[in-house]
């Protein structure tokens, strides 16, 4: 398979993706380009192979946001700079399942986080967020995702990645043994 | 020896050498390539008529250098027919330096606790990176 990640495009063929949850395909084939071209509210990513370049594969959406300071308690802002706090968000990241075992996600999540790291140097952001199913929160964990206190029992899991962390790790340069 | 040969010789030997043309480092360059893409460079430089492998690279990236400038500046690449249809180019890899990675922004909802959280990870230090952050960085 040789995958490409870009922005998702009027004519990209999105019928056919599942991913095993009903919202997250409907948010592909329903709402993605209205929500990326009309509404900008997020910009959806989508993994395509070279011998299909239509058909999507899996997707990631993203988005900014940002928490005024306002927002934190008297007890943290001392320690935060004293400005709102922006942000990525990673709103949605799926893989259809026909597809799964081949490291789309891992192919989709590494050029989210790339995307970050660019926003962060050309606009500034803090961190990447993501609000995670609990049965996927592992997964995001792996990348150093941290879970945030507060979520409740049954919704989603809010997770948090540092950018500080995503830039160190992409000055890592392969160790001897894997040259 | 006669004396004047040998003043002569002593002259050369401490005047500067003639400054030599400056050579000009050039770095092999080796690729290799399916016989489907080996076909595509034969055709081009057929068409362009091109007979060195050298020119060939040189006139390659001279284009994309180009093509990398424009989309760093923001700017599209357009090709457009004689009807006035127009397609814009869109090359993953160009994608990657065009500016306007800015995302729209939306807002999202926090609870006190969550944001408690988030404030304390945020001004502490950062943690380490795992082996498969490493691993997504890399490829």
């Amino acid at each position: 398979m040789a995958v490409t990640i870009r922005r998702l495009e009027e004519f990209d063929e999105v019928a056919g993706f599942d991913c095993g949850d009903e919202p997250l395909n409907n948010c592909l084939k329903r709402h993605a380009w209205t929500n990326q071209q009309k509404a900008s509210i997020g910009v959806i990513y989508v993994a395509v192979d070279e011998s299909a370049p239509r058909t999507v594969l899996g997707y990631f959406t993203l988005a900014t946001s940002s928490v005024p300071r306002e927002r934190f308690s008297q007890m943290y802002v001392r320690g935060l700079p004293p400005y709102d706090l922006p942000l990525v968000l990673l709103a949605r990241l799926a893989v259809d399942r026909r597809f799964s075992g081949r490291g789309l996600g891992h192919a989709l999540i590494s050029e989210a986080l790339k995307i970050t790291l660019r926003v962060a140097d050309e606009v500034g952001c803090r961190c990447i967020v993501t609000d995670a199913y609990p049965d996927k929160a592992g997964w995001y964990a792996r990348y150093g995702f941290i879970p945030l206190e507060g979520a409740s029992a049954s919704g989603p899991q809010r997770m948090f990645l540092d950018v500080r962390t995503i830039r160190r790790a992409s000055s890592f340069e392969s160790s001897p043994a894997e040259r | 020896m006669p004396p004047a040969v040998k003043e002569k010789s002593k002259q050369a030997a401490h005047a500067k050498p003639p400054a030599l043309p400056k050579r000009t480092h050039k770095t092999k360059f080796q690729a290799d390539l399916a016989p489907s893409e080996d076909q595509m460079v034969r055709a081009l430089k057929a068409e362009l008529q091109m007979s060195s492998n050298s020119d060939f690279l040189s006139d390659a990236l001279t284009l994309f250098r180009w093509a990398v400038s424009e989309r760093k500046r923001g700017h599209r690449i357009v090709s457009e027919s004689s009807t006035g249809e127009r397609k814009i180019l869109l090359f993953p890899r160009l994608e990657r330096v065009a500016p306007e990675v800015t995302l729209p922004h939306v807002d999202i909802r926090w609870t006190d606790r969550e944001l408690g959280s988030l404030a304390e990870l945020v001004s502490g230090q950062p943690a380490e990176p795992t082996a498969a952050l490493i691993r997504a960085m890399r490829r």
